[in-house]
């Protein structure tokens, strides 16, 4: 749970998430669920020349299996208590 | 018995164009020999209910099954009947079955053609209520019972109770038979048989309407009917449904009876279709008919329908008796509705007609889909997705979002964890308004219970796991797999988990590699502690690490540190005791079997320095005490205290700044809170003695971080004994005591004391580093010309020294340090005349040495000013 913790914290920001083949759409996330399946509204995608046919699209709806990275914002993490929470993760699991 | 208040003992008189082709049609019997295909000759399996449909018999290969509200009926226009079934479903239908008694139907049918044709615009086509045709109300309305779902009646309940009592008086029906929909009262055939299943009528007539039926009989596709008035839209798929909606199987007899009268009554149906726009004609069947007709609709076409004979036979002239109480074309019932209804009849404008065109597709849109699910079914899915995010216990496995939220909320802890799912939930159904009663509240109260009962079979979910049961519900919604899901997702690195003797076996011998190889002189292989440090003096960390335990212990301790004080703030906030004796134990502080004390060690690493506050919240005083006890005892193994100095140290890197700057902003913070709010003075004198007893001061005295650390303890101890003197008396003993300490220090220090200031090479250095990002760059010269070296810490060392000192310590101290201070004085006064950098800087810069400088000449009553030193007045 310790990922979906962490994305539902970055809903209504802004995010950059990179898909598996490599079309890097920036947009606000407006939801995410256990599979890590991403909402986005107000894309806009990095390469527009590549893939024309982003451009008319607002929002979208990722599987969650079919990205590679979300960029993040420095200041949108708390990296103290992510290490905390990764801790109670592993503790969770130890139990 | 009609709805709506429709009288159907008076004559109609609304029936203009309608009656004269019923007249017409009366006179010119149906040979339904003409139309006949003969599709009800072969025998029809029994219940292969809806068998063709579901496997697309019917439909030509690549046909885009719609099971929402069809699509078809988007294109045309509009279709409201679909509306009266959005509670219904495939499952409901088929567990129905095959509705039985249909018999009526078909005498239906035949009334309905026989019935005159009504061309007057169906009045619930033009409300502003999309929902409330008189179809539904038809039907729902003695449905009501089984159908609670269908709140949208144009009439109220009280009006429509009303009526139906006003009919019951002037029939003379029975109550109950009312809950046969738009049975005539007067209908004396048996197998009509209006006793509807209500189950299973469904808005299937759509995908008819848009053409998947290759195989019907119709000579006419319905959209090419042009539409007399918007009214007849509707009923334009009707004459299709009409036509195949009878199951043979279910009436042999008749069939075998039948189909000559049912194809002539049917001919000049067709016949009559383009010049009047017939759909209108059959609606009222239709609509009648509807939950049985539309389930068997969607069957073959080619059933012809047989039962219309019986009709066709005996119920011609009763049609007219029987049919205006099922459809709304009659005057009266019309009537009946409208007072209810605003104005229809008005011709709309054509704005008006455009608006209404906009907003009936945009409720099209919406309800498109609506009614593939019930509520329940709805109901059910949230409840399983929502069992997979909701937990009741959110500060153990939601602890990143709840932690999160309420640092930004400035620790207020706000909505409940379920709270806000369920809002979020809502939100992404579309829910939030609340629906058609715009009871946000409602809808929200309703998910939030949907998230209780989740958070329920949440509870119950790792149980079965337990059992290795697999419930029947497990995974209704795809594989969730026990070994890898959300809560366990697969781990890219598997790591063996040891047992932990050999871990320490390994330790140890690990350990003793790196002694043997560094050559560190022990006085023993025994574990015997050697603390006290004068002669350790080497950067080389690991050999600190390894005399207290090794690297891989300490790291293995920090982590059970980091554990056992999570575990502390998960019982602080569930407001349970705190039992801090496990992380006492963790911290290894009463731990005398390491050379080092592995409490030292931790403090070697960053995330080690970072969790001290959070320990000592858990500590108290006495644990705190002996922690900081042992602290300054062996505080020359301290890691940070060697990386500090410029003797061990001469070229400190990015990193190790930076280390030096954490553990000054965290650890020292501490130390110092805790000596000015409960330290004794007896207590700050011992940690002093602890200090100068154990280690060698001067070497201390050379890193930032370790002169700081006197200077705390000095000064802390120099204003308890201010305070003591203005109230009470502090004992002779103590005072003597600190003295002797004082001496003790001093003498420590005596003869070094210029060697706390760090050569010009390391300050330079560290402030060419700590201006620019990359380490020695080309302008970092001239960047140490605006940052420069703060050397207000070694003043206010001096400064505290010299406070508690007496006369002849001020003197040593200025004697040593005399160079220094006019060195001080000098640069200070070079500054100000310098040219080459900027005169704001230069003046901060030359204040700012003054005033550091004074911190330490003010104590001995003496101010440095303008490149001379005053008395100070």
């Amino acid at each position: 749970m310790l990922f979906f913790s962490f994305f539902k914290t970055l809903v209504d920001q802004e995010v950059t998430v990179e898909l598996k083949n490599d079309i890097e759409l920036k947009g606000t996330l407006k939801s995410v669920d256990q599979f890590l399946n991403l909402k986005l509204d107000n894309i806009s995608c990095s390469n527009e020349a590549k893939y024309p046919h982003l451009s008319s699209v607002r929002n979208i709806f990722i599987r969650g299996s079919t990205v590679r990275y979300v960029y993040v914002d420095k200041n949108m993490v708390d990296t103290n208590l992510l290490q905390d929470a990764a801790r109670r993760e592993a503790m969770s699991a130890k139990k | 018995m009609s709805f709506f208040g429709f009288d159907p003992t008076k004559p109609d008189s609304g029936r203009g164009s309608g009656r004269r082709q019923r007249d017409k049609k009366a006179e010119k019997p149906l040979d339904f020999e003409e139309t006949y295909q003969g599709f009800g000759e072969h025998d029809q399996e029994e219940d292969d209910y809806l068998n063709d449909e579901t496997f697309g018999n019917a439909t030509e290969l690549g046909t885009d099954f719609d099971f929402g509200y069809g699509k078809g009926s988007l294109e045309s226009d509009v279709a409201p009947k679909s509306y009266a079934d959005h509670g219904r479903s495939y499952a409901s239908a088929a567990v129905a079955g095959p509705p039985s008694g249909q018999t009526g139907y078909g005498a239906a049918a035949v009334q309905g053609l026989d019935d005159g044709l009504d061309f007057k615009p169906m009045e619930s086509l033009w409300t502003n209520q999309p929902m409330s045709m008189p179809m539904p109300q038809q039907f729902q309305q003695p449905q009501l019972p089984q159908h609670p779902q269908h709140p949208q009646q144009v009439l109220s309940m009280e009006q429509l109770e009303r009526q139906q009592r006003q009919q019951q008086q002037q029939m003379g029906i029975p109550a109950q038979q009312q809950g046969f929909v738009g049975m005539p009262p007067q209908q004396d055939m048996k197998p009509m048989g209006y006793g509807y299943s209500p189950q299973g009528y469904m808005p299937q007539i759509h995908q008819m309407q848009g053409g998947g039926f290759p195989n019907q009989p119709q000579s006419f596709p319905p959209q090419a009917v042009p539409p007399q008035n918007m009214g007849t839209h509707q009923y334009q798929p009707m004459p299709l449904m009409f036509n195949r909606q009878m199951e043979p199987h279910q009436h042999p007899q008749q069939q075998v009876a039948s189909p000559p009268s049912n194809q002539q009554q049917h001919l000049p149906v067709q016949q009559q279709l383009p010049q009047q726009s017939i759909p209108i004609g059959l609606s009222p069947q239709a609509q009648e008919l509807g939950p049985q007709q539309q389930q068997q609709q969607s069957q073959q076409g080619s059933n012809f329908p047989v039962q219309m004979d019986s009709t066709r036979n005996s119920a011609s002239p009763r049609s007219q008796a029987l049919s205006p109480p099922h459809t709304p074309r009659d005057s009266n019932s019309r009537n009946g509705r409208r007072g209810s209804m605003r104005r229809q009849q008005e011709p709309l404008t054509e704005e008006e007609h455009k608006r209404l065109q906009i907003r009936q597709a945009k409720v099209d849109k919406i309800l498109r889909h609506s009614g593939v699910m019930t509520p329940r079914d709805k109901d059910f899915i949230t409840r399983y997705q929502l069992s997979q995010i909701v937990t009741d216990d959110p500060y153990n496995e939601d602890f990143y979002f709840q932690v999160y939220k309420i640092i930004q909320r400035g620790g207020v802890v706000g909505e409940s964890n379920k709270g806000l799912i369920a809002r979020a939930y809502l939100e992404h159904s579309g829910h939030r308004l609340g629906g058609r009663y715009k009871r946000a509240d409602v809808a929200l109260q309703r998910m939030q219970s949907q998230v209780e009962k989740a958070v329920t079979v949440a509870k119950e979910r790792p149980q079965k796991n337990k059992e290795n049961f697999d419930g029947a519900k497990e995974g209704v919604l795809g594989k969730i797999s026990s070994t890898m899901n959300s809560k366990a997702p697969r781990r890219q690195l598997q790591i063996p988990t040891q047992k932990s003797e050999d871990d320490e076996s390994n330790a140890a011998a690990i350990d003793e590699v790196v002694e043997s190889l560094n050559g560190v002189e022990l006085s023993s292989a025994s574990k015997a502690r050697r603390r006290s440090s004068y002669a350790f003096r080497t950067m080389d960390q690991s050999a600190v690490l390894c005399r207290s335990g090794g690297r891989k212990f300490v790291l293995s301790l920090i982590e059970s540190v980091y554990s056992e004080v999570l575990e502390l703030e998960a019982q602080l906030r569930s407001g349970k005791s705190i039992d801090n004796k496990a992380l006492w134990d963790a911290l290894h502080v009463a731990d005398d079997s390491y050379e080092v004390s592995p409490f030292i060690s931790i403090l070697s690493f960053d995330k080690g320095v970072k969790i001290m506050p959070r320990i000592l919240n858990f500590l108290d005083k006495a644990q705190k005490l002996r922690l900081l006890t042992l602290f300054f005892s062996e505080l020359s193994h301290l890691n940070i205290i060697v990386t500090s100095s410029y003797k061990t140290n001469p070229h400190p890197t990015d990193v190790q700044l930076k280390k030096i700057e954490l553990f000054q902003s965290v650890f020292l913070k501490i130390i110092v809170s805790f000596l000015s709010s409960s330290a004794e003075f007896l207590e700050v004198i011992s940690l002093l003695l602890a200090l100068i007893k154990d280690n060698n001061v001067s070497f201390i005295s050379t890193s930032k971080i370790g002169l700081n650390l006197i200077t705390v303890l000095i000064s802390r101890a120099a204003l308890i004994k201010q305070d003591i003197n203005r109230g009470t008396v502090l004992s002779s003993s103590e005072i003597s005591t600190w003295n002797e300490i004082y001496d003790k220090l001093f003498t420590a220090l005596e003869t070094r004391l210029a060697l706390v200031f760090p050569p010009e090479e390391y300050t330079n250095r560290v402030v060419a580093i700590s201006s620019s990002p990359s380490l020695l760059s080309a302008n970092g010269e001239q960047t140490a010309k605006n940052h420069y070296y703060d050397h207000s810490y070694i003043w206010q060392f001096f400064a505290s020294l010299a406070l508690s000192g007496k006369l002849n310590h001020q003197r040593v101290i200025i004697d040593e340090i005399r160079d220094e201070i006019f060195g001080t004085i000098s640069k200070a006064e070079e500054l100000a005349k310098s040219t080459t950098v900027d005169e704001q800087v230069a003046l901060y810069q030359r204040d700012k040495m003054y005033q550091d400088l004074n911190l330490f000449l003010n104590v001995m009553g003496l101010v440095a000013r303008d490149g001379e030193i005053t008395e100070l007045k």
